[in-house]
């Protein structure tokens, strides 16, 4: 007995929303990496949800590469909060208004 | 310089309604739409194909997929780029004294300190200041 896909859905758009109110409601750079990490997140439950919809393996593969492609993005992303902290001694990201200083 | 942690007060809450309106509006279609049963898989391993699918030996998988070899060595590339980018900003402006434990993030070097100063405050950071002063050098460092 398969778990009807609507729930799915549902759990990626929840986890989703959480990700897009952390953006919204937190100043912190770190907060903002995490964020984006559960946004991507929900979008791998929705390719692994549809892969076994469809019965095909593609996106469960796929969602592989976005993960490989999650730590990339952290990588710079914590090299950039790390800049962040040099130059303003703060990582929040009201405070860089400025692409240079 | 470390604090514990308090409880944010400059949350923005406001904004946050944004996202429960959009979970609102998204829990709405997902819950009203009729979705046919899934398909599910045939029978065999998930894993093996899996395998197979990532370095395009589709004959061999019991499930089928699409061929992912030329994305996997896409993604080898920007994990090396990555790698290589977060090194390049992370390596400090003065190439000078890398060699200390950044407990700081590198916030002293910032500072009119000297760096034997620096190096006895990174080492009372890791709780090993037993009586050594400023001048000794054991520290293994690059001087």
């Amino acid at each position: 007995m398969a778990i009807e896909s609507q729930y799915y859905l549902l759990l990626s758009a929840a986890i989703f929303c959480i990700g897009v109110y952390g953006i919204l409601t937190r100043q912190n750079a770190l907060l903002f990496l995490m964020s984006v990490e559960l946004m991507l997140n929900a979008a791998n439950i929705n390719l692994v949800a549809f892969s076994f919809y469809h019965g095909n393996l593609t996106g469960q593969v796929f969602s592989l590469f976005t993960m490989a492609l999650a730590a990339a993005e952290v990588a710079v992303g914590i090299g950039i909060v790390l800049v962040l902290y040099r130059n303003f001694e703060d990582i929040d990201v009201t405070k860089a208004a400025t692409m240079r200083w | 310089m470390t604090s514990r942690p308090r409880l944010a007060t400059d949350v923005n809450y406001v904004n946050g309604l944004a996202a429960l309106a959009l979970f609102v509006v998204m829990a709405y279609v997902f819950m009203t739409s009729d979705v046919s049963a899934p398909a599910g898989f045939a029978d065999g391993s998930i894993v093996a194909s899996i395998g197979y699918a990532m370095f395009d030996m589709l004959d061999q998988g019991a499930i089928e997929a699409e061929g992912f070899l030329v994305a996997f060595i896409v993604i080898a590339l920007v994990l090396d780029a990555a790698l290589d980018g977060a090194v390049m900003l992370a390596r400090r402006e003065d190439d000078e004294q890398s060699v200390t434990a950044l407990a700081d993030g590198g916030f002293l070097s910032r500072t009119k300190e000297t760096s034997s100063e620096r190096r006895s405050d990174g080492d009372s950071l890791l709780g090993r200041n037993d009586g050594e002063d400023a001048g000794s050098s054991d520290d293994g460092g690059d001087d």
